[in-house]
């Protein structure tokens, strides 16, 4: 051993090595606390874009009514409908893209901070199927690690390396700065009416079969926190309502994750509307921007169907729009 | 093992401290044994087929230098013919079926042979190469056979180039494993620093533009023309930082510990024809082909007809190495007909070139030859990514039409990728021919250095892809 490190004397040396590997280590150590504190700054500057709506959520929110869910909560629930017709105060704070990890996170964050009166959770088909962009997309929170322990857990979820990546306060703003910058500086701000983000489009084609009876692999972390969310709800006395809105499709056969969906509301006596076989107010392909998300005009149907059904206490069985009692 | 993860971050540190607290007589077993972890972290039990071309190579490379004359031969081609075949069981066995059934199935009916339902060991095609290149080197007296059992495994089993290469000659790299490296600071330093450029190559660009290359491609029947271009064009670059990316990695990995691997890429895309891109990419692999199968078959000292049956025979069978699909093999096929076409044209471009003047201005005509090389190997890399030959054609005939709004359903992707192709080719721009201008990599002031590599490390938290997955060339 000595024979190897016998130079280490002279600026070839390993002393000399580490020394300058110890400055170098310093310098990027500086530049990753100066750089993360203007990302930071960037970041709860911004008033606009997804990850305003996310910081919103998770810090500020304080509505009686939440809305839960992927892009078919946010771009299907209009928030003033549920305002005006149940008189409390509404807040949708879905976001496109994400699944049951994204939304038990923001209920954990929430839940820390009050007791909303009423949550709306929107299922879908293929909620419990094993992603891996699932746990990428958790990614989003990364900037609230440090300062909301609630959410960490959650967090950590993305890999076994997380907390290791976390000790950069570059990292937890990765891929984010050309987002960032536009939530602060873009001056033509989204149409967010309190977390809805409306949809204008109009499909215009006929309606085609779907058969819904697949198998895929089941994710059991998604069962565990959709289990949760409801077991906090109920322990916190919080009106939970699951809804599955529908698709503009002829659906044959059930999806295994929306009918385990049904069977754990069943169980837990959570009131859950099914219109995933659809509607007959919502059977015009022209209140659909695409199969799976209604427009605007489809937007103001579904949440006044929705707030109908909540207000009778009962539970809608799939396919035959009718009203059936759980218990 | 994946370069691009924490598991060999945390593994090449032990490994590297080790090696230069351990006496010399032991550092070999180190490597070895740290090697067959880096394999095993893939798919343990493939150790097993490594271990079966490593025997059969030491004991041919023994037997092939005691032996002469046919008996000689006969041992190589021996040797050979196990390599081969591991590869054509583990690589090419289902490709071969598949292909015969369907040759066969107007003279026999039901003809099918069983399906082999195996994953193909990472990294095959680099080691069986790199281990033939040790009993032909033996064969022609070039290299003596090595002795020690030991050391000849870590000459195919030698991590950083195990999976992916610089695939390496026993003249290079065994007696490197007999030398004693003594810790250099300058040596260290500039391996690490190699090292963390292929991670900027990969984490940054790579892997970003894999992104939005993958969306395009993986759904090319749903993309227009103008998108698929975009996505070939962003695949150029994806497929050249990731491998390069991976080259880096190993040569700097290796040269921390005092090994020096081969070059692998040299700026391709600033080539100036075919036949300098291929001495500037991936020359561990077109070095192999020239040296052990194109010159065998006579090389450029034939007929004429025969010479350009050598050019295209070997680029078929470099596209076939690549991968059991006749993508690969089309891909290696147009590049040898582009090697063909331009030795035949050679007079007439000449002519053209002086009749337009374009001669007396060489500026212009090398960016015109480097746009042309590059336009050439970007229509060749359609055929490589695409996964069948029919959506290959179906993707060129898009592209020609050239029509149809721009798919970019995340701007974030598209304009990072944009960033890191210009800097990539900045970079790569100042190497290639403003090599002695102001450096930030070679400044002589030490601060400026370090500002420039702790830079490269901001980006890469800031903008890089933790979860891109593994390198493109595993897979061959």
């Amino acid at each position: 051993m000595k024979k190897n490190l016998q130079s280490v004397k002279d600026k070839n040396g390993y002393q000399f090595f580490f020394l300058k590997l110890g400055l170098f280590i310093l310098i990027c150590f500086m530049m990753d606390i100066t750089v993360g504190a203007i990302l930071r700054n960037l970041y709860l500057k911004q008033n606009t874009g997804w990850e305003y709506r996310t910081k919103y959520a998770v810090e500020a929110t304080n509505a009686d009514m939440l809305l839960f869910g992927s892009s078919r909560a946010q771009q299907q629930y209009n928030p003033t409908f549920f305002e005006d017709r149940l008189n409390l105060s509404c807040y949708n704070v879905g976001r496109d893209g994400e699944s049951i990890l994204y939304q038990y996170t923001i209920f954990s964050s929430v839940i820390n901070r009050y007791k909303p009166k009423i949550i709306l959770l929107e299922c879908e088909n293929g909620m419990f199927r094993k992603t891996a962009d699932a746990y990428d997309k958790l990614s989003c929170f990364l900037p609230f690690y440090k300062t909301h322990p609630e959410i960490r857990s959650m967090i950590e979820l993305r890999g076994p390396n997380e907390k290791l990546k976390l000790m950069s306060k570059i990292y937890p703003y990765n891929s984010l700065i050309l987002k960032m910058i536009s939530g602060v500086y873009n001056k033509n701000k989204d149409e967010d009416i309190k977390g809805y983000l409306p949809l204008y489009g109009n499909m215009n084609e006929p309606m085609r079969s779907v058969n819904y009876t697949k198998t895929y692999i089941l994710d059991s972390n998604k069962i565990k926190f959709y289990n949760s969310f409801i077991d906090i709800c109920k322990r916190n006395k919080i009106e939970l309502v699951l809804v599955c809105s529908p698709y503009f499709s002829k659906g044959t056969g059930n999806d295994i994750s929306l009918t385990m969906a049904k069977d754990i509301a069943l169980k837990n006596d959570v009131k859950f509307i099914d219109l995933s076989k659809g509607h007959p107010l919502l059977n015009q392909s022209t209140l659909y921007d695409d199969t799976a998300h209604v427009n605007l005009m489809g937007a103001k149907i579904l949440s006044n169907i929705v707030i109908d059904s909540m207000k009778v206490n009962k539970y809608i069985e799939s396919n035959k729009y009718m009203l059936t009692k759980t218990n | 093992m994946l370069f691009n993860s924490f598991h060999f971050v945390y593994f090449f540190v032990v490994v590297t401290t080790l090696y230069f607290i351990l006496p010399f007589k032991q550092r070999w077993l180190l490597l070895l044994l740290s090697s067959c972890y880096f394999y095993m972290a893939f798919v343990p039990i493939y150790i097993l087929i490594l271990g079966f071309t490593i025997l059969v190579d030491y004991f041919a490379g023994r037997i092939i230098e005691k032996s002469e004359g046919k008996k000689r031969r006969f041992y190589l081609i021996c040797s050979l013919i196990a390599n081969i075949g591991v590869l054509c069981i583990f690589k090419y066995y289902n490709f071969i079926s598949e292909n015969l059934s369907f040759l066969l199935q107007g003279f026999i009916t039901n003809y099918q042979l069983p399906y082999l339902s195996i994953l193909l060991p990472i990294g095959l095609s680099f080691h069986t190469f790199q281990a033939m290149s040790y009993t032909i080197e033996v064969y022609k007296g070039n290299q003596k056979a090595e002795r020690h059992f030991g050391i000849y495994s870590l000459y195919v089993m030698f991590y950083p180039q195990l999976v992916a290469g610089p695939i390496e000659r026993p003249q290079n790299l065994l007696h490197q494993f007999r030398e004693n490296h003594k810790f250099e600071s300058d040596r260290v330093v500039s391996g690490l620093k190699l090292m963390l450029w292929g991670f900027f190559k990969k984490l940054v660009i790579a892997d970003r533009l894999a992104l939005y290359v993958n969306t395009v491609y993986n759904n090319s029947s749903h993309h227009n023309g103008v998108t698929l271009a975009v996505a070939t064009l962003f695949f150029a670059f994806q497929i050249y930082c990731d491998f390069s990316a991976y080259s880096d990695i190993a040569i700097g990995s290796a040269r921390v510990m005092g090994f020096n691997l081969m070059t692998n890429f040299d700026r391709p895309y600033f080539s100036k024809s075919i036949a300098e891109f291929w001495k500037r990419w991936h020359i561990s692999l077109s070095t192999w082909f020239k040296d052990y199968l194109y010159i065998s078959l006579g090389g450029n000292k034939v007929s004429i007809p025969r010479w350009y049956f050598n050019l295209f025979i070997v680029f078929l069978i470099s596209g076939l190495w690549h991968g059991a699909n006749w993508t690969y093999i089309v891909w290696g096929g147009i590049n040898g007909f582009y090697l063909v076409f331009a030795i035949v044209t050679k007079t007439y471009r000449e002519k053209l070139s002086a009749l337009i003047k374009l001669d007396k201005i060489p500026l212009l005509n090398n960016i015109i030859q480097i746009i042309i090389t590059f336009g050439l190997t970007c229509f060749a890399w359609i055929f490589f990514r695409a996964k069948n030959i029919t959506e290959a054609f179906s993707i060129v005939k898009k592209i020609i039409y050239f029509d149809g709004p721009f798919f970019n359903p995340n701007k974030s992707i598209f304009l990072f990728s944009i960033i890191g192709i210009i800097f990539l080719m900045l970079v790569e721009l100042k190497r290639e021919y403003f090599n002695n201008l102001f450096s930030f990599s070679l400044n002589e002031y030490w601060l400026v250095r370090n500002f420039y590599y702790s830079f490269l490390i901001i980006v890469i938290i800031l903008i890089g892809v933790f979860d891109g997955g593994e390198f493109i060339y595993f897979q061959f």
